[in-house]
Parts: C-alpha cells; structure tokens; sequence
C-alpha cells in the first residue's frame, strides 16, 4: 500500500514536471536505452530505520530516487527495478520481521541502501544464512562492519571520529584528544576505543566521556571531558545530542580554550543553523564522503536525480550521497552481469563479492567488497568547517591510519588496489 | 478441575493458531506472532496483579529484559539447552520480583505503582549502558562484533516451529496462572483485594501471597524475555525501556486485565497493530493516538477491556 | 510532626553521606564545578515534580501527560518563531496552548474520574500522553532542531561554573512557584477550597466547596506550569519531544522525593538527585550508571515512608 501510495505520488510527480517543460532535462541513469523499462521487475529490499533518535530514511530515499531514474532511462538489461523499503523503527523485532519479509517472502536478490543503528546487527546472521548481501549506505555501528554480508558506503563513527582526529592531530596541533562518544558499546566505546588506540599510536593522549543517550544532563559529561586535561574535543555523537553538548560548551564559553572536533552527524546542512553564530568557524567535522556541494560528476548527477526523482523536503545529506552511491554501484555491478543470471541470488551475491576498484566522486578512495570477515572499502574523508550558514572545506581527501585500518589496507593489497 | 467454557475456548484458540498460523502467513508474520506471543505472557503477568491484587506493575516490560539477558547469558555462557536457559530466566526473574515486592508489599495504589516505575527506569538505564550479551568476553559478555549464534530448542529451529513453540509456552504460562487463580493463592488474593485487615484476621498469609503474586508475574515476564530473545537470537535496550513498560500495561487494561483474551488483544494491539500500520503505509506515530484514546475509553467505560465488552456480546450459553 | 522533622533530617544526613563520599579526596574546584552544574539539572527535576505536586495536591492526580504537553508547547513555540512571530509572543502561545491542553483533560476527563482511586487518574493521564505524544511526533517529524532564549547569550559565574540566565530563571521560578503557591494556598479562599479537596474530597463536597471550578483552576495552573517547563527543557535539555514526554520520569522522583505533597520538599529533593547524579561522573565505577540516581533516591525515599507501617488500614499510601 505504501509502495503504491510512493509510486503514485512519483507518477503524480513526474507528471507535473513533464508539464513544466523540465521532462528533457531529466537526468539518466545507468546504461538504459532512454524509454521506461517493462518486463519482470528485478525485486531489490532496503531497510532504514526511522524513529525517535533519528532519521536514517534519507538513505534509502536516495537509492529509490536513483532506481526510480534506472527504470525511467530503461533499466538493467531492459528490465525495471523494484525496490522495497521498510522502516525498522530502531526496533530489533522490526528489523527482523522486515529482513523475513524482503528476503524470504519477497525472494529479493539483493539489499540496498540499508541505514539503521539495529537492522545490521540482527540480521547479519540471516544474511549470511540465506546467502544475500546487504549494499549498505547507513553503517553505525561495529556489528554492520565486521560482517562477511555487510558492506557498506559510509564510514560509521569508528571512522569518521579517527578521521577527525587525525584532522585535529596534524593540522590543529592537538596532543590531548577527550572523544565524547554515546554510552553504548558497539558504538561510542568501540568508535571512541579506536581514537585512543591511534592516539597511543602516535605516542600522544587520548580518553573517552560516554554519555547515556536519554539523559537530560549533558553538562556533567562535558565537565568530566574537561577534567581529563584534553586539549582538543571530539564530539561523536548523533546530531540531536551533540547540539545539546556544544550548547553547554557555548554555556560554558569554552569555544576558544579548547579544539572543537565532530565526526559526520553534524555534517548536515541544518546543523550550522541550530549552532548559531557562536561555533562560526570553530567547528571542524569530518565528512564521510565528498562535500554535498562538490561540483563531480556524480555528485552533480546525485543532486539532479534527487530532484528529478525525490520528494523536494527529502534531505541532500551524506546518507542521502551514500544510498545513491550504493545503489549506482549495484546497478553497474547488475549490468555488467550475465542478463541471465540476475534473478539468482546466489550469482548476484558471488557479482557483489567480487565488486574491486569502482570508484567515483563521491568517496575518496575505491570501493571493492571481497570475501572477507571485515568491510569498510570506505576509510578516507574530507575536513570541513562550519562557515556562516554552510560549510567550508579545509582538507580535501586524506586516508586515515591507525591500528583499526592495518587489516583493511593489507586485504586492499591483495586485490591489487594499492 | 472444572472446565470452563472460556478456558477451553483459550486452549482451542492456542491449538488453532499454533497449528494453522505458520502455515498460513508469511515468514514476517510468523515473527510478528512469535513477539506477540511472547508479549501476551507478560500482559497476562500485568493482568493477574491488577486483576487479582488491584496492583498496578510499570516495570513488566523491563522484567522482560532481565528475563532476556539472563536467557542470553546462560546461552553464550554455558552450552546448556535453551529450555534450561528459558527456566533460568523465568527463576532469576521471579526472584528479581520478589525482590522488588519487599519494599512494596506495604504499599499500595499509587505509591505501589510508583515504585514500579522506577524500578522500570533504572532496569532501562542499566540496560541501555551495559547492553545485553552477544558472546563477548567478561560477565556482560558484550563483544563489537555479530552475535554469535542462539541456541533455539531442538524443537524448533525453524521460525514457523519456534513459532509454535512459543504459543505453548505461552499457553502453559497462562495455565500456571488459571492453576493459582482456583487454588489458595487465588482465594487468598481474593480476600486480599477486598480488604487486607480481614484477609488477615481470617489467618491469610498477606505478605507471602502479595509476594507470591510478584515472583509469579516476574516468572511469566522472564519467560517472555527468553522466549523473545530466542525468536530473534539477540536484543536491543531499546525493546525494555520503561515508557514501554508504561505502554504495555495501559495496553493490559484497553485489552481486559483478568483474562486470556484480554492479554491476546494487549499483545495484538501492541506488536500487529503497529505492523499493521506500517503494511498499509501510515504513520506509526497515529497508533499511539489511538492507544491513548482507546485507554481512556477502557478507564471511564471499560473497566473489563476490549475482552469484556466481547465477551457481554456473546451469546449466553458461550460465556 | 516529629516523625515528619526526623524524615527529612534523615534524608538530609545520607544525601550529604553520599555527597562526601563521591567527592572524598576531590579538589574543591572540581566538587564546585559539578556541585553548580548538578544544581543546574536539579533546578530541573524540582520544576517538573513541583509542576506535578501543585496538580496532585488540588485533584488527587498525578498527571503523566505532563511531559507531553510540555513538549507539544515547546515544539509549538519553535514553530513559530520559524514562522517569523516575534519571540515573546511564542511563549505566551505555549503556555497559552499547555494551559488550554490541560484544562480540556482536567474539564471534560478528569472529572469522570474523580471518585476513582488515584492510580486509576495517574493510569487515565497515560492516556493522555499517549495521544499528545503521538499527534507531537506526528506533526513534527524528526529532524535537528534548537530552540534557544535570548536570556541563554547572558550568564554568570558560580564557583567556577558560567550559569546563562535561563537557568538561574528556572531556578528562581522553582522557588517561586514554592514559595507563592505555598502562599495561595495559605492565604486565599480557592487555596484553603484546595486544602480542604486534598484532605478530604467527600466532606469538602458535602461542605460545599465547589470542586468543579476549584479542580479547574488548579488543572489550569499546573497547565501553565508544564507549558512553561517545556520550553525549559526544550532549551536546556533538547528539543525533541520523547525525549521531553518521559523526562517526566525523573520529575516524579522529585516528586516522589516530597511525598507528593510538600512544595519545599521536593524542590530539596529535586536539587539533591541532580547533585548527587553530577557527582556520580567524579567515580568511575558509578558514572555511567549516574542516570540511575533519580530512581535509586526516588525508591529509597518510599522505602523509608514505608518502614514501620502495618499493611493493614494503610489508606491509598
């Protein structure tokens, strides 16, 4: 019912823009002969979560768009694509009974897009049994990247806080890094854990605040951060939570006694707005993946099949680059196989494995997939810094180091990557 | 033991659907069912204390989770069978409610209902900061990696057996409680309810039955906690914190609060409904609306639930 | 009276117990900073459960939808400064519209109920909540929002910690609201009507205290209250409306810490848990439970009510 409401309001949209003289300006996508695809649709799931303590939906949101686009410019190997999405709630059951859904009652071949805090790490264990694997854009926490079915387009917080840290090391002097992480363990201890270990690494300090996500009171975490002796802070919290840890700073008025770090969640074209003017300029985040403003190809084409394609309030953030990003890797990776063999699961999961060295505009280094235990092909970012209403680069692509990286860069050895 | 008509419609109720729903319905049902089974053995916890005792418990759904974890524990702890694991649960958590009847068992009203909530709050917070085990090192055995694998009975490996599994536990549990209902404990919270000073006078152990009625409520919460987690093989804090707690017992009591029926239709309401909703595209936030509405409703007009008002429907000779 | 200065005496003794062994050994600076900043949180806690005591003592409910109509009128209130109303004019309409919310439940519900035990009326206030959370939620989406006061750019120094003005302004309201519903009461005609409900709703009827108008006065008081500490927390904790429904979890345990009756009491009782909760972050073995505190005090205070209590002829308590 949902997906027939969603497609009827994509007719609905499609059909006032082709009256508005835009329909030749209608971006394509993938290799399609330009007329809209028929024959049996290729069923392909993604799941995201949407509840209180965020919004993960923009992912998939971006992954529809795109296929919306493939079945419009002719689809894959002529036929269309149909995604099906469902929403976990951040709710374990839910997760479970979406993943039963899609892949044993729907027989999809293939996840796309996939964003949650919990859907990952319930459902490894089905993925791997039913043998599917999940094209992920919305890992955050450890289970989603330390699966053999999971791989995913972002970088997680483990990656995004060491990347901000080796930001802060290098660029902004730090010597003393305090990580303000969330107090669950497979997401703050296990993202904030890897800052320490490359702080020690490098023969410098580093300690971590882990704050309970439904507590009211940040500023005693804040506090706690402090009498560490940090030098520099690192926030690495949901969005939500960490405005509310740099308003007690901005409380405290401790902007300038201290460097102000963040991994991606404040990456977010509403955040500079609810910071206000006080963190103008002091604010450094970490990017996942390329600027949403970049002016490459894909990043372009990302922004005019959201339009073209996406309700105009769905957000053009990083999930929303990463579900894209997945879904056009699975749409070259479905091409370039044997027409014949996309409706077995098995073939498409043996293609998916075997995806080394795509690469695009939108992440710094390449992707590749591989049958390994670990998966995180994305491990390099961008530095940005709140700027009036918006963001400004101040480090173009660097690749992180660090303990947690070592295994990843061996195993990118062995495809030939490097 | 006499039968009674609503006891034997319970128990061809739980034939029916353990034979016939994971047949019929899809694998996403079959979880949907097995969650809704394992919340019915709590409401039914909810509803024997506020239809027996007139106590109110808002911790029912964080019992779940001591339930669970325990469940968890012994699995990724010891190589025992799962039934050993669920029975575990079911005991830890029986005396975890034992526990928390002592400093309760002089309460009542309000304050009972007071203590329960924030019982509920520190089981979330304790929860939510130490997570549940997944095969990890140490007593919380948390490990960043996928959970390694649950032992589900031999019975049931399958989602559709497990299923059925779990709507015979359930069933059981609910029997556990119809056993105590005619035997002393029921007449002693008979007497209780009416007035605790003649309950006393006539020689009734006041404090061990209100205890009595505390373990056996924890006991079905911690079952439902093992079953839940066999279903899906791990869980998540987020599935026990104390606003769900809150929201299953409001659901006891738009259901029915006393009977078989009425903690089905809690269940139903609060595990297919939302599924429901999201089948057919619409809000999940609006099924709180209703939840609201329909709570109000049972408490001003009500007070036998949804269960009630079908079952003053019925024909006579069906009731 | 001498069982009631003997309570608090106690509970003063082992709030400072705790304190002193959380902080053995801490350098001063250090205990100050995380004393002022657990005032801070406290101040909160005391102006939730104060919000939820005026309402009890009047009507005999304990109203778990507070939260919930605190969070619509923050949320309401964000909105329209959004829409470009000017700032004061968006307090006004939330507490306009928190009065309104609870002045419907407290006309048109509450009174169906009235003769009900009271966890019957706190149980029908989940009801309540329920529908007010669901129709926030609905309306506004999640997304990151901030809702901030111009008395937030202004603050002062307190043994090392800077306080903005908006937490000294929910502080004071705290002792405010205390001190001036303490003295409504005292003092005017609907307090003693008030008194007199909380004491005895039977006889006060049959005396003739007008119940409807007096109850609706109070559910029109508490309202304002709740309205008002939404936008509290709305910007000093987060804006987003769960978050807000259910910190009135916390807020009972203040209550709690007053025995759902005294004003004064629960202000203590609300400052000492956010203390002692701030505090908890100078151990290691307890700072990541510290959110416990509200609940672990909350119950050893009903336990402590309780001791000595025969079960028998114990009334609703």
């Amino acid at each position: 019912m949902k997906r027939l409401l969603v497609l009827g309001l994509a007719v609905l949209g499609a059909a006032t823009l082709s009256g508005t003289a835009a329909a030749q300006d209608k971006p394509r996508c993938g290799a399609g002969n330009g007329t809209a695809a028929t024959g049996a649709p290729i069923k392909v799931g993604g799941i995201f979560g949407n509840a209180a303590p965020g919004d993960f939906s923009s992912a998939t949101d971006a992954a529809k768009a795109f296929f919306d686009c493939v079945n419009a410019s002719g689809g894959i190997h002529g036929r269309p694509v149909q995604y099906m999405i469902e929403n976990d709630q951040w709710n374990p059951e839910l997760a479970g009974q979406a993943a039963s859904k899609l892949v044993r009652d729907e027989g999809v071949v293939a996840m796309v897009g996939n964003a949650s805090f919990v859907e990952m790490s319930v459902n490894a264990p089905l993925y791997a049994r039913e043998n599917i694997m999940a094209m992920a854009s919305g890992c955050a926490v450890s289970e989603c990247f330390e699966s053999s079915s999971i791989v995913s387009t972002n970088q997680g917080p483990l990656a995004s806080s060491v990347g901000a840290a080796i930001y802060a090391v290098e660029e902004l002097g730090a010597k003393n890094i305090s990580c303000i992480g969330l107090a669950i363990p497979s997401v703050g201890n296990w993202s904030c854990g890897a800052v320490e270990e490359y702080m020690a690494s490098k023969g410098l300090a580093g300690s971590s605040v882990l704050l309970n996500p439904a507590a009211p009171d940040v500023n005693s975490g804040l506090l706690e951060a402090i009498a560490s002796g940090a030098d520099t802070m690192l926030v690495n919290l949901p969005a939500g939570l960490a405005i509310a840890v740099l308003g007690s700073a901005k409380e405290q008025d401790i902007r300038d006694t201290y460097k102000w770090i963040s991994s991606t969640p404040l990456y977010d074209r509403s955040v500079p707005g609810a910071l206000g003017e006080y963190w103008d300029g002091a604010m450094f985040v970490n990017a996942e993946l390329t600027p949403f403003d970049g002016t490459g190809p894909d990043n372009v084409h990302w922004l005019s099949v959201m339009d073209a394609y996406a309700k105009a309030e769905d957000p053009r953030d990083t999930f929303s680059q990463a579900g894209y990003l997945s879904a056009k890797f699975f749409t070259q990776m479905l091409e370039a196989m044997d027409p014949g063999d996309i409706d077995v699961r098995a073939k498409v999961t043996a293609a998916i494995k075997a995806i080394a060295g795509y690469r695009s505009d939108l992440i710094c280094g390449p992707y590749y997939v591989g049958e390994v235990d670990r998966h995180m092909p994305n491990h390099a970012g961008t530095m940005v810094k709140v700027s009036g209403a918006g963001f400004e680069v101040v480090r173009e692509c660097y690749e992180y180091e660090g303990p947690y990286f070592a295994p990843l860069i061996e195993a990118e050895k062995k495809f030939g990557l490097r | 033991m006499a039968y009674s008509t609503s006891g034997i419609a319970g128990l061809a109720f739980a034939a029916l659907t353990a034979v016939f729903l994971p047949v019929l319905v899809g694998s996403q049902w079959v979880l949907i069912f097995t969650s809704t089974a394992c919340f019915a053995l709590a409401a039914a916890g909810i509803g024997l204390m506020y239809a027996r005792l007139n106590m109110v418990s808002l911790t029912q759904v964080g019992l779940m989770g001591v339930g669970g974890w325990v469940t968890l524990r012994m699995n990724h702890g010891l190589g025992l069978p799962f039934e050993f694991n669920l029975l575990a649960a079911g005991v830890v958590t029986a005396a975890f409610g034992m526990l928390l009847a002592l400093p309760a068992l002089r309460m009542r009203g309000l304050y009972l209902a007071l203590i329960t909530l924030m019982s509920a709050g520190g089981i979330e917070i304790v929860l939510s900061t130490f997570r549940f085990p997944n095969g990890g090192e140490g007593f919380w055995g948390v490990m960043p990696s996928v959970a390694a694998p649950f032992r589900r009975p031999v019975l049931a490996i399958e989602d559709g057996a497990y299923l059925r599994y779990a709507i015979v536990v359930s069933t059981l549990g609910m029997l556990l409680i119809e056993l105590h209902r005619r035997g002393a404990p029921g007449r002693a919270w008979a007497m209780i309810r009416r007035s605790e000073a003649a309950a006393m006078a006539s020689g009734v152990n006041v404090t061990l039955y209100k205890a009595w009625a505390f373990a056996l409520s924890g006991l079905l919460a911690g079952l439902a906690g093992g079953l839940l987690a066999g279903s899906i093989g791990l869980l998540d804090a987020a599935t026990f914190r104390a606003p769900e707690s809150i929201m299953l017992f409001a659901l006891a009591v738009v259901g029915g609060a006393g009977s078989w029926p009425g903690a089905v239709i809690a269940a139903i309401l609060y595990r297919v409904l939302p599924a429901l909703f999201n089948d057919w595209g619409l809000n999940p936030d609006l099924a709180l609306v209703i939840f609201g509405a329909a709570l109000l409703h049972a408490i001003m007009t009500a007070p036998e639930g949804i269960a009630g008002q079908i079952r003053a429907a019925l024909p006579r000779w069906a009731k | 009276m001498q069982k009631h200065i003997q309570s608090v005496s106690a509970y003063v003794v082992l709030m400072a117990a705790i304190m002193t062994a959380l902080t053995w050994a801490m350098p001063a600076k250090i205990v100050g900073l995380f004393v002022v900043s657990g005032l801070a949180v406290g101040s909160l806690y005391a102006l939730g459960g104060i919000g939820l005591v005026v309402l009890y003592r009047a009507t005999g409910v304990l109203n778990l939808g507070a939260g919930a109509i605190g969070a619509f009128s923050v949320m309401l209130a964000w909105q329209l400064d959004v829409r470009g109303w000017p700032a004061p004019l968006t307090w006004l309409a939330a507490i306009g519209v928190a009065t309104g919310l609870s002045l419907i439940y407290g006309r048109l519900i509450a009174p169906r109920l009235a003769w009900r035990d009271p966890v019957v009326k706190a149980v029908a206030t989940l009801g309540l909540a329920l529908i007010v959370l669901g129709v926030t939620a609905f309306l506004w989406e999640d997304d990151v929002r901030k809702f901030s006061l111009p008395t937030d750019e202004v603050g002062v120094t307190i043994l090392g910690l800077r306080v903005t003005v908006t937490r000294l302004i929910v502080a004071c309201a705290a002792v405010a609201i205390v001190v001036g519903i303490s003295l409504f009461l005292a003092w005017t005609r609907v307090g003693l009507q008030m008194r007199s409900l909380a004491n005895d709703r039977d006889l006060s009827a049959l005396l003739g205290v007008p119940i409807l108008r007096v109850e609706t006065q109070a559910w029109g008081i508490a309202g304002a209250i709740a309205g008002f500490t939404g936008l509290m927390f709305g910007d000093l904790v987060r804006l987003e409306p769960t978050i807000i429904t259910f910190l009135v979890i916390p807020c009972i345990a203040a209550a709690i810490c007053g025995r759902l009756h005294s004003l004064g009491l629960v202000l203590v009782g609300g400052l000492s848990i956010g203390v002692i909760e701030s505090l908890m972050t100078l151990s290691p073995t307890f700072k990541s439970v510290r959110s416990m505190a509200p609940f672990v005090i909350a119950a050893l205070v009903l336990m402590w009510m309780q001791r000595g209590r025969r079960p028998l002829f114990a009334g609703d308590q």
